[in-house]
């Protein structure tokens, strides 16, 4: 039964990591931790069951409809609450970003009601058995999808020219910017591909847990949050392996009986881990410039 | 500086208003206390409605005066008790807490209510309670379910289905009539009213001799339960009990059939809600819930048929629910026990409130045992059928 723990364990890390992705790359260019991601998440998450319910498209467009709003929100919310303040301390950013976060919150709270929504029925409970293995198709779609777009994130950054220009930005904002590059329009374009990732994590999730509510964004922003400086804030790897290690961790740790400590476990972890590497698992060390 | 002005103005106002207020509020009390129970002389015998008429609680409150409201009708038709008629004294404490205990206040000392029905919460019961109790007014609830409500004091009762009462009737029911012989135990930890559910379910399990061959907690608001779901299936149950409310029931027999698990889950009234069909949609076909009332015409009793009907001609067509059904009985309770002790002095007639035994009501008998916990038959055995709960079995307690 091991294996099938590890199993439930990596599908949800797959979550994890696309919320953390988000979190990783906007620290990596701007060093804001946008707080208010856990709510684009969920806000991806309300999409999807909109497009589903009301104008009852399938699968994969409620999917792109999801991330392509969320692009929209995201980069909105970088031009009203953040650019203005890039000039200002780094704590005004951040407290902007908690306004934004409890703003989105209460909204959809105001719209949709507190309580949970059931995500409806967009593909069939289908078990497949690999020996001792069983995993069901929708297990099978978080992590075909998920590993899709990380590829699909890694490839741009790789070797893309927005993508290389990201990491020039991420490396040295102000030489980047005396090399030409438009920085702020590199930020934007973080704050899009960031943001529907989140959004795509938002939808994934709410077909497997079969359930989207106003405040999903809280936890598992937390967690997510949590995942990327595991990883190594900053870093893209680290965002996928510190999603995944936290999914399997935590999913183990309710397998052994630690149920009411499963948010316990998340943040033990983050802590012993930083102990021993403070830059987190892929963090690259700190150079001080002096 | 103008300005200025202005404001100091405006403080000195809101000051003075407030001591008007603690003024008045504070003359109103010592009225009241004066005037503290003139209750027999009045012409009508009054019972107060405890509940709420809006806010979250309304779902409750508002079924349980309907309920009271009918029953007192019904009692004033057929002449009153002791030449006089009830009269119902209709408040709101909107859901809230603090309000409650104004409220119940309110009820005694201004208007001189011999008798409350109410709170159908067991939080506001407890706080309405105390009062009752000091001030010697009989306190019968309609819809407290949870423990340490009748200990404080021997004027507060409730007519509602125990849970001690009704889980080992429904263990003995699984066992019985579908042949349960190993279960999964499901519990919300964060959730007293689950912990305090599973416990006396798993008394009652080993009572009957059903094995616990797996148990799993889980939390409410939680949305992920693969790993419980995962060791459940390991085991292979033929039920799982599950203690918790309906949107994590719901949830967890949706991931449980996806995972292919062919066993139906059996719960409380915490699962008893449209939500848990919303959440569970297939998956929660043939679960089971169990309730102190629910409106059958077909299995009903000639009484409670009776109450259906009249329910449904004065609210459109709508079926009672429990809380109507208890309202109503509590009520008739009331009027009995004054009609038995000659008497509306609540010192007079809460002895024969208290000797109440095998008392037909609409919602099913009665009997308050030596500590006024009353111990209530049937229980009604409710299954998801259709995306709707339909009454499969009525289970008499012994």
């Amino acid at each position: 039964m091991l294996g099938q723990q590890l199993l439930n364990g990596l599908t949800l890390g797959a979550t994890y990591a696309l919320i953390a992705l988000g979190y990783t790359m906007v620290y990596g260019i701007i060093q804001l931790i946008n707080f208010a991601h856990g709510e684009i998440y969920m806000v991806g998450a309300f999409v999807g069951v909109l497009m589903v319910t009301v104008f009852k498209q399938g699968l994969v467009v409620s999917l792109v409809a999801a991330m392509l709003t969320c692009m929209i929100i995201g980069v909105s919310i970088e031009r009203i609450a953040y650019r203005p303040l890039r000039g200002s301390t780094r704590l005004s950013p951040l407290i902007s970003a908690i306004g934004v976060s409890i703003f989105l919150q209460t909204l959809m709270t105001k719209v949709q009601g507190p309580q949970p929504v059931g995500f409806p029925h967009v593909i069939e409970d289908a078990i497949y058995k690999f020996g001792s293995l069983e995993i069901t198709k929708v297990q099978i779609l978080i992590l075909v999808v998920a590993s899709l777009l990380m590829a699909g994130l890694t490839f741009i950054v790789k070797y893309v020219k927005i993508g290389k220009a990201m990491r020039a930005a991420s490396e040295d904002y102000d030489a980047a910017s005396l090399m030409g590059i438009n920085v702020n329009r590199v930020i934007s374009f973080t704050f899009a591909i960031g943001s529907s990732l989140a959004a795509a994590g938002g939808v994934l999730v709410g077909i497997y847990f079969n359930s989207v509510s106003p405040l999903m964004g809280v936890s598992a922003g937390l967690k997510a949050f949590c995942a990327a400086v595991l990883g190594g804030i900053g870093s893209i790897p680290g965002a996928m392996l510190g999603g995944i290690f936290l999914g399997v961790a935590e999913t183990l740790g309710i397998a052994g009986g630690f149920d009411l400590y499963k948010d316990a476990i998340a943040f033990t972890l983050l802590i012993v881990v930083l102990l021993f590497r403070p830059t987190g698992l892929l963090g690259r060390p700190i150079q001080r410039k002096v | 500086m103008k300005k200025n002005k202005l404001w100091k103005v405006m403080s000195l106002m809101l000051v003075l208003s407030l001591v008007l207020v603690g003024c008045g509020g504070g003359g109103g009390e010592k009225k009241a206390a004066e005037g503290d129970k003139p209750a027999a002389g009045g012409d009508t015998i009054k019972i107060g409605f405890l509940g709420a008429k809006t806010g979250g609680h309304a779902a409750f409150g508002i079924p349980t005066l309907e309920g009271m409201k009918m029953a007192a009708a019904d009692v004033n038709n057929a002449g009153g008790i002791l030449g006089k008629k009830i009269e119902i004294i209709e408040e709101d404490h909107g859901s809230k807490n603090s309000e409650g205990a104004n409220v119940t206040q309110k009820m005694i000392t201004r208007d001189n209510v011999v008798a409350i029905v109410g709170d159908p919460t067991t939080a506001i019961t407890k706080i309405a309670a105390p009062i009752a109790q000091d001030k010697k007014v009989v306190l019968l609830s309609a819809g407290a379910v949870g423990t340490g409500v009748v200990e404080i004091g021997d004027y507060i009762f409730r007519d509602t289905l125990l849970d001690a009462v009704a889980a080992p009737a429904v263990t003995q029911y699984v066992k019985e009539k579908l042949g349960w012989q190993k279960v999964a135990v499901v519990t919300s930890m964060n959730n007293d009213y689950s912990v305090g559910l599973s416990k006396l379910f798993k008394a009652a399990l080993v009572e009957n001799g059903i094995e616990i061959i797996v148990e799993q907690s889980i939390q409410d608001g939680d949305q992920n339960f693969s790993a419980q779901v995962t060791t459940i299936k390991e085991k292979n149950p033929d039920g799982i009990i599950f203690t918790g409310y309906y949107t994590e029931g719901g949830l967890f027999m949706k991931e449980v059939r996806k995972q292919g698990i062919k066993a139906f889950m059996v719960g409380g009234d915490g699962l008893l809600g449209d939500v848990l069909m919303k959440m569970g949609g297939e998956a929660v076909e043939g679960s089971m819930v169990y309730c102190g009332f629910a409106a059958d015409e077909n299995k009903a009793g000639e009484k409670t048929k009776k109450f259906i009907e009249a329910y449904k001609a004065g609210n459109n067509g709508a079926l009672p629910d429990m809380f109507a059904a208890q309202g109503y009985d509590a009520v008739m309770l009331l009027a009995d026990a004054i009609k038995a002790a000659n008497s509306d002095a609540p010192e007079t007639f809460r002895s024969e409130l208290a000797k109440t035994k095998d008392w037909e009501g609409v919602s099913g008998t009665i009997t308050f045992q030596e500590n006024r916990e009353p111990i209530k038959s049937p229980v009604y055995l409710l299954e998801v059928k259709e995306g709707k709960f339909a009454v499969k079995d009525i289970v008499d307690i012994k």
